[in-house]
């Protein structure tokens, strides 16, 4: 048996030089530190985006988009054999993936792992997240269900109080005044087409940068002498205990969708009043509760457009961090860039909080 | 009805037996497997001269004491007390015909935990050899009260043919041996000989696992490696166990575990096939995480890990245990008595003569507290009113003569219902099923009450709530 493998592996490695592949990965080192936990939350978000990847090849197979579309998802949930597992999978795995890419995009954050040289592997996380978010958006009208419908509805309030261009291009979306068919197709082809063309190169490019520029060190770490810094090999120690988390992460979204599979709810009518409490997905709460804060506080539209003022304000400062804390040295501008970050968490879970107190 | 109803809000009474009894299955299969395990340990320590070894079982049989001497024989004594107060009539019917083999089996669980505490508190005083017969003792007395409950346990999943045809004519007794060697008994207990092992193993990877890799390195590879072994043979023979149970149970049953392969649909019993998923998850995922992190590099495994597999092991036995227990709907002791307590064969004369009629519990003459006191008798075994399998959301958005559509269906038990694979029938009167009927419709009404008088409730719920009542 032994013998067999051997084979196929030197018969692959003379095609494709698996035997490099090897020496790489085993040459290449995690540091070793209090912060280490921090450095699977990149390979945990990886992990639940292949989940949503394989799942959502699997939905595609009696998805149908258009008038039929809460139809053939409610099909999968109750007719088809383990279509509400699929379904359930998909939709707990793109919240956990949001978590998860929030939780990395924070410890990146304190620990400045987006200083020289790897900026440009903030910018492209950041561009994950916010793709992420809108692969979300979109994912959420596609059931076109009573809550996804008004939800979106709400949603889309928020690009449409962009001054000059915001209420065209919500129109753009909507494909008509209100949310309807031609949305959902839209959305469609948003989520399986054009979101995934942009997001599998950046993601790419991401990890490419990840192996070119290694793990980053928190600050602390750096200060110390290079004979204090304990590493391990990449592979296979640091690869096996990606994989448990891994594992791990299967393992809660198993419990998640079969305890709690994705609730369906009644179909989409427009003619309807909107439920009571309507409210976003998570992950938007915060920019819709800023939204609804500046709004009482301001009168008529000038509310909103402060806040989605201020709100893009500080998402430009925050993707621009690693502008203006350069400095390896921990000096003011360092502890600055710390406070905005704290103020920055602070911010959305105080409002997601608030957002969901708000509407019990 | 001859007994008061445990009416224990939000989580109801079947949980309480069940939080206790996944606790306790826990301890007690450690009992039983860990029992093996430490003689079997012993001897090899001391046929190899292995005075380091000793010193870790010595300290894991403190451990093992401690736990299974008092966590795991209070807890047992607890379920007891659970299913007295939680299914009366079912505890009866378990007493009347097993009152011997439970005598039988207080008698071995006596002699367990007296050599249990001998075996640890001798340590070091009594000649070798000697101890690791008294570790022998407390195996195979702690083997032999599972022997003995097991056959208890699976008697009420189906008691056999023979026993059914005699179940009620007072000659139960005589056919105690074919109660107790029912058809899923050699399956159940092999399975649970193969949980025993596992745990026996788990247990000792969490004692083994406090150990220092760096400084005791060669100790802590065997130690651990040894106790990895143990999980073996429920790796290799439980998919074998499992195939042979499940051909054993009875067609109907077994169907429920179908139910919720192509649907999610509240009401329509699918949670069994989402918790048979989780058993062959988590199972799995303590196949890889023991042969990766225990097998493969001992030295590194550290107590987190065995905690880890620890809880998947909880979560696993949890899953099982709920499974084991739905598997029986709608009966309590498989087609002799409905989960509700009320006998397959006292149904017709129950809608002849009244459910209430005998009921001491009636709560009051007016239609609304017969209703009521229906709904402890015949609901409150297996639903709560707002928390699990809560009423208020299952008839969410019925009218009163749509719960009345419902109560007659459930009533009728006519063969094509697709309540009767996992609910029992409804018995009573036409006057007693109407004023559940009204009852049910009042405790909805007050729920939407409270929603029309808390307007900000948030939409999700309120959206998942309506969407699919049966």
């Amino acid at each position: 048996m032994k013998s067999v493998f051997a084979s196929v592996f030197n018969w692959m490695d003379a095609r494709l030089g698996l035997q490099d592949l090897l020496h790489l990965a085993q040459k290449k080192t995690v540091p070793v530190h209090r912060q280490t936990f921090w450095y699977y939350w990149g390979g945990l978000s990886l992990f639940f985006f292949l989940v949503q990847a394989f799942t959502g090849v699997l939905l595609l197979l009696y998805y149908r988009p258009g008038p039929e579309a809460y139809e053939s998802v409610r099909q999968i949930s109750f007719d088809t054999n383990f279509g509400w597992l699929i379904r359930s999978a998909h939709s707990w795995a793109a919240n956990l993936m949001i978590l998860a890419i929030f939780i990395h995009m924070f410890s990146v954050f304190f620990m400045k792992a987006y200083r020289q040289p790897r900026e440009f592997g903030w910018w492209s996380g950041m561009g994950l997240l916010l793709l992420s978010m809108v692969f979300g958006f979109s994912g959420y009208l596609l059931p076109m269900n009573e809550l996804a419908f008004f939800a979106t509805k709400v949603g889309l309030e928020i690009p449409a109080s962009f001054p000059l261009l915001g209420a065209k291009m919500a129109s753009l979306v909507r494909g008509g005044l209100d949310v309807n068919e031609y949305t959902v197709q839209r959305f469609f082809a948003l989520h399986v087409v054009i979101l995934p063309a942009l997001f599998l190169p950046l993601l790419g490019f991401h990890l490419w940068l990840v192996q070119k520029h290694g793990n980053a060190l928190p600050p602390e770490e750096e200060d110390k002498p290079e004979a204090q810094r304990r590493t391990m090999p990449f592979f296979p120690n640091f690869f096996a205990k990606d994989l448990a988390m891994w594992l791990i992460a299967l393992n809660i979204l198993a419990l998640l969708a079969s305890l709690f599979p994705w609730e369906l709810g009644p179909i989409a009518d427009s003619l309807k009043p909107a439920p009571k409490g309507i409210h976003p997905e998570w992950y938007f709460m915060s920019s819709f509760q800023v939204l609804k804060i500046f709004g009482q506080w301001f009168p008529g539209a000038s509310g909103e457009v402060i806040g989605m003022t201020l709100f893009t304000l500080g998402l430009v400062l925050w993707i621009l961090v690693p502008l203006y804390d350069t400095s390896r040295k921990s000096g003011e501008r360092a502890r600055n860039a710390t406070y905005f970050g704290l103020l920055a968490l602070g911010i959305l879970v105080v409002t997601t909080t608030w957002g969901y107190l708000a509407i019990r | 009805m001859n007994y008061p109803f445990w009416d224990v809000p939000h989580i109801g009474s079947g949980w309480v037996i069940g939080l206790i009894a996944i606790y306790h299955i826990m301890i007690s299969h450690f009992a039983v497997g860990g029992g093996f395990y430490l003689p079997m340990a012993e001897a090899k320590a001391l046929r190899e001269n292995r005075k380091d070894w000793l010193d870790i079982l010595q300290k894991h049989a403190r451990f093992f004491l401690i736990l299974t001497g008092v966590f795991g024989a209070v807890s047992g004594v607890g379920i007891w007390f659970a299913i007295g107060l939680t299914n009366p009539e079912a505890t009866s019917t378990l007493i009347h015909n097993f009152v011997f083999g439970w005598a039988i089996e207080w008698v071995f669980f006596i002699i367990e935990l007296s050599t249990a505490a001998v075996y640890y508190y001798t340590w070091g005083r009594i000649p070798k050899e000697l101890h690791v017969k008294v570790g022998w003792v407390y195996a195979i007395s702690s083997l032999l009260t599972l022997v003995i409950i097991n056959g208890i346990l699976t008697f009420m999943l189906f008691p056999g043919n023979t026993w059914l045809q005699v179940a009620g004519s007072g000659q139960e007794a005589h056919y105690f041996w074919n109660a107790f060697f029912n058809p899923t008994y050699w399956p159940s207990l092999l399975m649970r000989i193969l949980v025993c092992t596992a745990l026996a193993g788990i247990w000792a990877l969490v004692t083994c696992s406090r150990l220092d890799g760096r400084l005791h390195a060669k100790l802590k590879t065997e130690l651990v490696r040894w106790s990895a072994k143990w999980l073996v043979p429920s790796f290799a023979l439980m998919p074998l166990a499992l195939a042979f149970y499940l051909w054993q149970v009875p067609e109907s049953q077994r169907s429920l575990l179908q139910l919720g392969m192509s649907t999610m649909g509240t009401g329509a019993f699918t949670q069994v096939t989402r918790i048979a998923l989780l058993i062959i998850m988590t199972s799995g995922t303590i196949v890889l995480v023991v042969y990766f992190f225990a097998w493969r590099t001992p030295e590194d495994f550290s107590f987190a890990h065995a905690i880890a597999v620890l809880f998947l092991g909880l979560v696993a036995t949890a899953s099982g245990e709920y499974a084991r227990e739905a598997l029986r709907k709608p009966y309590v002791i498989g087609r002799h008595m409905f989960s509700n307590g009320i006998r397959v064969r006292d149904v017709a004369r129950l809608n002849q003569e009244g459910f209430l009629t005998k009921s001491l519990w009636t709560t009051g003459p007016d239609k609304l507290a017969q209703g009521e006191a229906m709904f402890r008798g015949q609901c409150l075994a297996c639903h709560t009113r707002d928390a699990y399998r809560p009423m208020k959301i299952l008839l969410a958005g019925r009218t009163r003569e749509s719960i009345g559509s419902l109560l007659k269906i459930l009533h009728d038990y006519k063969p094509d219902s697709p309540y009767r694979s996992f609910m029992p029938p409804l018995a009573g009167t036409q006057a007693e099923v109407d004023a559940l009927g009204d009852f049910l419709a009042a405790m909805i009404s007050t729920n939407q009450t409270a929603a029309a008088e808390n307007p900000a409730k948030p939409a999700k719920v309120a959206a998942s709530s309506a969407k699919s009542a049966p």
